[in-house]
C-alpha cells in the first residue's frame, strides 16, 4: 500500500539522482521519466515550507547546500517556463522575489506576480489578457503544488478578473488599470485582514487565561500582540515546533513584548493541556469541509484539546479558503521537508518528512477570519458563493 | 419628538427595573417603540436611510445598555436596522431602473447625469455593488473593495432639474418611511405569531406513546405540547420543577388542565429519569450565533444527561431570540444573578450570611441562565422550520446586516 503513495514515488525518483539526502528505500521499478519533465520544480522539497523556514531564520546548512545545488543544477529550467509570449519575463521569478519578504502573505505574493504579468502583457482585449493570466496562474500553481494559499490566491484573482469583466462597461485600458489597481491594493487588504482578525478575537481572550500556540503564524502573532497592547493579562505556551523550531522564534518575539511565555517540546502538549484555556493556531489553508491544513502537529494538538474540552480557535484570512476536500491525511499533495535529527540517520531507516497535516472540522471550535467569526460549517457556504 | 423621548425614557426604566418578563413581550414592546421613533423621525431629503439608521441606533444603544442580558432587545433593534437597509436598497434599485428609462428617453438628461461625474456604468453594476454592501463581507467582495455608489442615486436625482425627477424624489421620501413601517409591522406580526408557527410543527416530532422531558416553564413548550395533544397524539410529560422559582409546577398545572399526563420531578432527578425519556424539549431564552443556547438554569445538566443517553435534545426558539453575537464567557457575561432570598430565608441565616461587614462567610449565588454548547443540541425548531445548530449562521445572515453587529 505504501508503495503507491505519491511521496514514495517522488522519493524513488530522487534516489535515481545524485543528491545527498540521507535515506534509501527498496527499489520498485523506477517511475517514468515523464515525471521529471512535467514537474518544473526539480527539488522535491516543498518550496513553500522552505520559504517559511527561511522567514523564521532557522535554516540548517545542509538545507542551504541542497538549495544551492538545486538552483545551480537547473538554471535554465526557470527561464524556460516563462509563460508570456516571447518576452524574458518569468512569473515564477517575480513570485519568488515577492515571496522572500517575510511579512508578505503567500497569496499577496501570488497576486502581485499576476499583476506584474498584466503590466508586462501586450494584450489588447480582455479575453487575451484573461488567457495570459490563466497561463501564468497555471504555471505558478504547477511550480509549487504544495502551497495552498498560492493556489487559492491565484484562483481568487482569476475569479475576480473574469467576473468583473463580464459586466459590460468600460474600455479595455480602464479595465486593465482597474484590475491592476485592485491587485496592488490586495497587499493592503491582507494587512487589514490581519488587523480585523486581531480585533475580532480580542473578546475571546480574557484576563488570566493560558493560550497554547503551535507554529509561527503571523496572524496569531498579531492577535497576541494586540492583546498585549490592550493590557490583557495572559500567558502563552508555545510548542517547540520541530523541525522548524518555530516555537523558539515565537517565544523570542513574545518575550520582547513582555508576554509571559513557556516553551514546551511537542510531546509535552497533553501533559500541559490541563492548564490551557484555549488553543490558537493559524492555517496554511482552510478546506471545504471547514477543516484546516497546518504545520505538522496541529491535528495532534486538536485531538488532545478536544478530548479535554478545550476550544481550538483558528485564525486565517479569507483568501486561504481552498476548494479541497481531503478525506484523510494522505489525501493532500505531499509537502516534504528535510528532518534534521542532529544525528546521522542509519541508511535503512525511513523518515517521515511530511510538513503538514489536516485537522478535520469536528475538532475546531471557531474560525476567526476577516469575514467575521465563523463556525467550520460556514466555510463551504462561502466557497459556494464564490465559485458557483 | 419630546413625546418619543419620554416614551423611550419610560421603556428604558422598565427594562432596567426588569419589569417586563419574557423575551416575546420585551421584543414586542421594543419593536413598537422603534416604530414610533421611526414614524416621528423627521428625515432630510438626501440620505434618509442614514438618518433613520442613526436614530434607531441611538435609541437601540440606550435600550441594550438598560438590560444587556435580555438579548431579544438587541436582536430586534438589529432586525429593524436590517429592514431599513433592505427597503432602502430595493428603493434605490427601483429608482436606478426608473432613472435609466428616463435617461434613455431624454438626451439632455443623459448629459446632465454624466456631467455630475458619474461614469457610464450600467444600473446593473451599481445595483450589484450596492447589494454587496448589504450582504456580509464575503470572498466575492474581498477584491472589490467598498463601492461609493450607494449614495450616487441621491446626488444624481438631486442634481437633475427636470420636473419628473423632482416628483420622483419626493415620492421616494415618503416611500422609504412607509416601506420601513410596513416591514416593522410585519416583524411585530411575526413575533406575535411565533408560538403558533412553532406549534404547527409539533405533530412531526412527537409520536404516539412517547415520554417527553421538559424543564421550567416556557409558553412555547406549552403550546407545542398542546398542539400535539390536539392532533390526538397521546404521550406523557415529565416536568423538572426548575428550582428555585419552581415554575415547573405552574407548567405541570397547565398541562394537566389541558388533559396531558404529567409527572413532576426535581432537577436532581433528571439523570435518574433520563433513560426512560424519548425526547427532551426546552424553550430557549436566546440562541447564539454558534448554535449555543441560553436557557433557564438547569438545562445544561439536562443536555448533558440527554447526550449521555443519546436522547434527542430539541430547543424551541422564536426568530426574535436568534442573536448574531458569539458567546465568549456566556456563563458570566450573559447571566444575571437574582436575589438570594429565593434560595435561603434571610431570617434564619442572618448570622452566617456574608453581608460584606465581615461577620459571616456564607455566600449565595442564584444565576438565572445556563449556557448549552452547540454540540449538545440535536435540533432547533424555529418559526421557519427545524434546523441544525450549525445552520444558525444562515438564518443570521438572512435576518441581520453585518454593519449592525456592533451598535
Amino acid at each position: 500500500m505504501w508503495r503507491s503513495s505519491a511521496s514514495f514515488i517522488l522519493d524513488k525518483h530522487l534516489n535515481n539522482k545524485p543528491i545527498s539526502i540521507t535515506h534509501s528505500i527498496d527499489s520498485p521499478p523506477p517511475p517514468s521519466a515523464s515525471m521529471a519533465d512535467e514537474n518544473p520544480n526539480p527539488n522535491p522539497i516543498s518550496a513553500y515550507y522552505e520559504t517559511r523556514a527561511a522567514h523564521h531564520g532557522i535554516v540548517t546548512s545542509e538545507w542551504l547546500e541542497q538549495a544551492q545545488a538545486a538552483v545551480q543544477r537547473y538554471p535554465d529550467r526557470e527561464n524556460s517556463v516563462s509563460p508570456v509570449s516571447g518576452s524574458p519575463f518569468s512569473v515564477i521569478e517575480e513570485f519568488n522575489s515577492w515571496r522572500q519578504q517575510p511579512d508578505l502573505a503567500e497569496a499577496v505574493a501570488a497576486i502581485r506576480a499576476l499583476a506584474a504579468v498584466i503590466r508586462a502583457s501586450e494584450a489588447t482585449t480582455m479575453m487575451e489578457l484573461e488567457i495570459e493570466l490563466k497561463k501564468a496562474s497555471d504555471t505558478l500553481k504547477a511550480w509549487d503544488t504544495t502551497s495552498i494559499s498560492l493556489t487559492a490566491g491565484c484562483d481568487l484573482f482569476m475569479r475576480y478578473v473574469t467576473r468583473t469583466s463580464a459586466l459590460e462597461f468600460e474600455d479595455f485600458n480602464s479595465a486593465k488599470s482597474r484590475v491592476l489597481g485592485r491587485a496592488e491594493k490586495f497587499g493592503e487588504i491582507s494587512c487589514k485582514a490581519r488587523r480585523v482578525i486581531a480585533i475580532l478575537s480580542q473578546d475571546f481572550i480574557f484576563d488570566g487565561c493560558t493560550i497554547l500556540v503551535h507554529g509561527f503564524s503571523r496572524v496569531v502573532f498579531e492577535i497576541l500582540k494586540t492583546s498585549a497592547q490592550n493590557k490583557k493579562l495572559f500567558r502563552v505556551l508555545c510548542t517547540e515546533g520541530r523541525p522548524d523550531k518555530t516555537g523558539v522564534l515565537l517565544a523570542k518575539e513574545l518575550a520582547k513584548l513582555d508576554i509571559p511565555v513557556k516553551l514546551l517540546i511537542d510531546s509535552a502538549v497533553a501533559y500541559s493541556m490541563d492548564e490551557v484555556d484555549m488553543v490558537f493556531v493559524g492555517a496554511d489553508g482552510v478546506v471545504e469541509s471547514g477543516g484546516i491544513i497546518n504545520m505538522m502537529g496541529t491535528y495532534q494538538i486538536a485531538l488532545v484539546a478536544h478530548s479535554m474540552n478545550k476550544p481550538v480557535y483558528v485564525a486565517a484570512e479569507s483568501y486561504k479558503f481552498a476548494r479541497l476536500y481531503p478525506l484523510d491525511q494522505k489525501d493532500l499533495e505531499p509537502a516534504l521537508r528535510p528532518n534534521d535529527f542532529n544525528v546521522p540517520v542509519p541508511p535503512k531507516v525511513e523518515v517521515e518528512r511530511s510538513a503538514r497535516d489536516y485537522t478535520p472540522p469536528q475538532y475546531l471550535t471557531l474560525l476567526f477570519t476577516d469575514l467575521g467569526v465563523l463556525t467550520p460549517s460556514v466555510v463551504s457556504d462561502e466557497l459556494i458563493q464564490l465559485y458557483l | 419628538m419630546p413625546d418619543v423621548q419620554s416614551m423611550v425614557a419610560e421603556f428604558v426604566n422598565k427594562l432596567r427595573k426588569r419589569k417586563i418578563e419574557g423575551s416575546q413581550a420585551t421584543a414586542k414592546c421594543t419593536v413598537e417603540l422603534l416604530r414610533s421613533v421611526i414614524s416621528h423621525q423627521r428625515v432630510p431629503h438626501a440620505n434618509q436611510a442614514a438618518a433613520l439608521i442613526d436614530a434607531v441606533k441611538a435609541v437601540g444603544q440606550q435600550l441594550v445598555a438598560a438590560n444587556p442580558v435580555e438579548l431579544a432587545v438587541g436582536n430586534v433593534v438589529r432586525r429593524v436596522l436590517h429592514i431599513i437597509r433592505e427597503e432602502d436598497l430595493s428603493l434605490t434599485t427601483a429608482a436606478m431602473a426608473g432613472l435609466d428609462l428616463l435617461d434613455a428617453s431624454d438626451d439632455d438628461d443623459i448629459d446632465n447625469c454624466k456631467g455630475i461625474g458619474y461614469p457610464a456604468m450600467s444600473a446593473a453594476v451599481v445595483a450589484a455593488a450596492a447589494r454587496s454592501t448589504l450582504r456580509p463581507p464575503s470572498l466575492q467582495t474581498l477584491l472589490e473593495g467598498t463601492p461609493e455608489s450607494a449614495t450616487v442615486p441621491y446626488t444624481s436625482s438631486s442634481g437633475a432639474d427636470s420636473e419628473s425627477k423632482t416628483a420622483d424624489k419626493s415620492s421616494l421620501t415618503r416611500k422609504l418611511k412607509h416601506d420601513v413601517i410596513e416591514g416593522v409591522n410585519q416583524l411585530i406580526h411575526e413575533i406575535s405569531g411565533c408560538h403558533e408557527q412553532i406549534a404547527e410543527q409539533a405533530i412531526e416530532h412527537i409520536h404516539q406513546n412517547e415520554v417527553i422531558l421538559t424543564l421550567g416553564s416556557s409558553r412555547t413548550v406549552l403550546e407545542f405540547l398542546c398542539a400535539a395533544k390536539e392532533k390526538k397524539r397521546s404521550f406523557r410529560v415529565f416536568v423538572a420543577e426548575g428550582a428555585p422559582r419552581y415554575q415547573g409546577h405552574l407548567l405541570a398545572k397547565e398541562l394537566v388542565a389541558r388533559g396531558l399526563q404529567t409527572t413532576v420531578i426535581t432537577d436532581s432527578a433528571v439523570f435518574a429519569m433520563i433513560s426512560r425519556v424519548n425526547m427532551v424539549i426546552i424553550g430557549a431564552h436566546a440562541v447564539m450565533a454558534n448554535g449555543g443556547v441560553i436557557g433557564p438554569v438547569g438545562v445544561n445538566m439536562a443536555a448533558l444527561a440527554a447526550k449521555k443517553h443519546a436522547v434527542p435534545f430539541v430547543v424551541l426558539a422564536g426568530s426574535h431570540k436568534l442573536c448574531p453575537l458569539y458567546p465568549h464567557n456566556p456563563e458570566v457575561l450573559l447571566n444575571e444573578l437574582r436575589s438570594p432570598s429565593e434560595l435561603l430565608d434571610f431570617g434564619e441565616f442572618s448570622d452566617c450570611l456574608d453581608f460584606g461587614a465581615g461577620s459571616g462567610s456564607l455566600q449565595v449565588v442564584n444565576p438565572t441562565f445556563d449556557y448549552v454548547p452547540p454540540n449538545l443540541v440535536s435540533l432547533f425548531i424555529t418559526d421557519t422550520g427545524g434546523h441544525n445548530p450549525s445552520y444558525m449562521y444562515r438564518l443570521i445572515a438572512d435576518y441581520y446586516s453585518a454593519d449592525d453587529l456592533v451598535m
